[in-house]
């Protein structure tokens, strides 16, 4: 077990910057998972701690001792890559003994390791197989394994489990739980799946652009996202963002035609200012067409099983809602959306930036009765 | 629309054009591997049946002269030539002397090089991949003259040196070693290229693992490159043994035409030398079924264990 200290870090290819000064803390036995999109430099942000990159500037330190100039095996990691990397030639044994054999375990103490490893991954039947010859999941698994035998000081996920299906993903996504629970190791994993980044994570860092957008737990950063970049990558379906206005007594006007009072102190000192509102599909009601509620029409209904998602057209933007129990609402049918005043969230129109606490932060468990006026 | 119905809309023009040229559905796959069919029968399966054939005959080539049976006396009779068993010992040299030049130095050099950047890596390229595109005649011609025991430029630097010219060509203790030299100089860089573009196709990610497994420089060599590359090097062996003797070929009949005392010839160039220099078409026959048949089972074996030593990374 180890804490992992991120200072300042940049990394440059060809005086192109892509990290932007990282800074991180994660304490010992946290599971950290660092989620973004495609090209947000999450992957090279893991492959400059393994030491498989080189770190531009900053210092990236490992319990207390920065590792910038040490090779990757002298900084105790142990990655798993997302194609798994098992030696092709070699037998599951001798993959996952072989960060032993070149340490210089003696034979019977690497056997012994292997099999506790085999036997804790469940890998015992496959020993003598090739990485050819397993499923999916037991490669995964086989990867775990090379990783775990080394007992490293902090364990390095490289989105391991997207090459397999949905399925399996879910199942691997449990053991890789179970397995941090059980052995207590440091571990960051990158993913660009918000499900497993919300699902495993103990710490959450989302990234944007080479920048760190928000860190917390997922529980905080769902009900507090600290940008809109962040409310709309976590959450599915994605969060709903409206134009809107601030009036007097911090008042909201919902572009083009919806008036609703708030109440809110924070929002006063925005009064007269345009900014973007968020909520969530899950927050938002449907109901007869009335005069109450934003009017709209459902364009399309999305079945998940245990609930609907309505597409819904309005005068502004399209706006998703999520639909639970047997509200019979059909395709072509008009509704109106009614909004809780304590599930919005606001965020500054021009770069996005979380204003205030928020509602939604604030008064999440309030009441959950309807509070919309509308003119 | 439904893939039932969309098929039939789609397969009639096909057929329609199919029919009006008189063939079957069931004919148009084998009409498309007729040309490859074709070139195979005439330039491979033809002549091999004809030189089985031959080799029992006794004939001088001469379109009106009488082909005369023989039964197996060609085959007798080659066995019983000194000169076919030299060949034979030859052939192994070749092979054996090749090997180093077609395998181990281009797995160093691919394996090496592999990290090169920029300007040098086009400098090594080009300097590994000349030889292999000057035309093989006139790379013997240079040679002769670099050769030269008089006026060689190699001789002159040997001269330089207080040593006694060498006869290159002309020393049957230095013949061989020089024809094969100069086949290997010629094959060096074939070889890398193949070597190298195989060990660029290794993942690198197994590489990155290996430096995550604490493995040095050196040890992701042995345990990770190498074994992944030894289906790559035994197709080379295996090429090696097989065509080895052929690629000196031409360097043989510029520089030395298997002199001096035989020394340089081997099983082809005795091949061509009975067929086509002695005009005894059934002995040259007779040598090429033995050459096929026993390149046959060492191909066969290398085919084996090209299967057992290739590891498909996916």
């Amino acid at each position: 077990m180890a804490n992992l200290q991120i200072a300042n870090a940049r990394k440059s290819y060809d005086n192109k910057q892509v990290l932007h000064g990282i800074d991180l803390h994660i304490e010992d036995g946290t599971f950290l998972v660092i989620v973004g999109p495609s090209g947000c430099g999450k992957s090279t942000l893991l492959r400059m701690i393994a030491g498989l990159e080189d770190i531009t500037d900053g210092t990236i330190s490992i319990d207390d001792e920065v590792v910038n100039d040490l090779e990757p095996s002298a900084r105790g990691c142990a990655m798993v890559f997302q194609n798994y990397a098992l030696y092709p030639h070699m037998s599951v044994e001798q993959n996952i003994g072989y960060p032993l054999k070149i340490a210089g375990v003696s034979k019977p103490e690497r056997a012994r390791k292997v099999a506790e490893a085999a036997a804790l991954l469940e890998l015992g039947d496959y020993l003598d197989r090739r990485p050819a010859q397993l499923s999916g999941g037991q490669r995964q698994r086989v990867a775990m394994g090379r990783a775990i035998v080394r007992e490293p000081r902090l364990f390095l996920f490289d989105e391991p489990l997207s090459n397999l299906d949905a399925k399996l993903r879910v199942q691997m996504r449990i053991e890789i739980k179970r397995l941090h629970r059980r052995l207590s190791a440091t571990s960051v994993f990158v993913t660009h799946d918000q499900v497993e980044a919300m699902t495993l994570a103990d710490k959450l860092v989302v990234m944007n652009a080479g920048k760190v957008e928000q860190v917390g737990t997922p529980g905080e950063i769902y009900r507090a996202p600290a940008s809109a970049f962040v409310a709309g990558f976590l959450g599915a379906p994605a969060m709903n963002f409206l134009p809107g206005k601030v009036l007097q007594q911090g008042n909201l006007h919902i572009l083009p035609n919806t008036e609703i009072a708030v109440h809110s102190q924070e929002l006063h000192q925005w009064t007269g200012r345009e900014i973007t509102i968020g909520i969530r599909p899950e927050s938002l009601l449907l109901g007869k067409p009335s005069a109450e509620g934003i009017p709209a029409h459902v364009d399309l209904i999305e079945e998940l099983g245990g609930s609907r998602v309505a597409y819904c057209r309005t005068d502004g933007p399209e706006i998703a809602v999520v639909m639970h129990g047997d509200l019979t609402v059909r395709e072509g049918d008009r509704v109106s959306i009614g909004l809780l005043p304590e599930h919005l969230h606001f965020f500054e129109k021009t770069n996005g930036q979380r204003l205030g606490g928020g509602q939604a932060s604030q008064q999440a468990q309030a009441s959950r009765a309807m509070h919309v006026a509308f003119n | 629309m439904s893939t039932a119905a969309l098929q039939p809309v789609l397969a009639r023009p096909i057929r329609r054009s199919v029919r009006r040229i008189g063939l079957s559905a069931e004919l148009l796959p084998w009409l498309y591997i007729l040309p490859a069919v074709l070139a195979f029968g005439v330039w491979i399966y033809e002549p091999l049946i004809r030189a089985f054939m031959l080799s029992f005959y006794e004939w001088n080539m001469l379109p009106f002269s009488p082909q005369k049976w023989v039964g197996t006396q060609n085959y007798s009779n080659i066995f019983a030539l000194q000169k076919l068993w030299q060949a034979l010992g030859n052939t192994a040299i070749y092979v054996v002397g090749l090997l180093p030049m077609s395998v181990a130095i281009p797995l160093a050099v691919a394996i090496f090089t592999h990290d090169l950047k920029g300007r040098w890596r086009n400098f090594y390229r080009a300097l590994i991949f000349v030889p292999m595109i000057i035309a093989p005649v006139v790379a013997a011609a240079v040679w002769r003259w670099l050769l030269d025991p008089q006026h060689g430029i190699l001789n002159l630097a040997l001269q330089g040196l207080g040593i006694a010219p060498i006869d290159f060509l002309g020393d049957p203790n230095f013949a061989i070693w020089t024809i094969i030299l100069i086949t290997g100089w010629k094959l060096i860089g074939f070889a890398t290229l193949i070597l190298s573009a195989a060990n660029a196709n290794i993942n690198p990610s197994l590489i990155e693992a290996a430096r995550m497994d604490g493995a040095s420089s050196w040890e992701i060599v042995r345990d990770i490159r190498l074994p992944l590359l030894s289906s790559t090097a035994l197709f080379l062996v295996m090429m090696t043994i097989l065509l080895g003797a052929q690629w000196s070929f031409t360097y043989i009949n510029v520089l030395t035409a298997g002199g001096p005392l035989g020394s340089t010839t081997n099983i082809y160039y005795l091949l061509w030398d009975f067929g086509f220099s002695s005009m005894s078409v059934g002995w040259s026959s007779a040598a090429a079924v033995v050459l096929f048949v026993g390149f046959s089972v060492i191909a066969f074996g290398l085919f084996r264990m090209i299967e057992r030593y290739s590891f498909y990374d996916n």
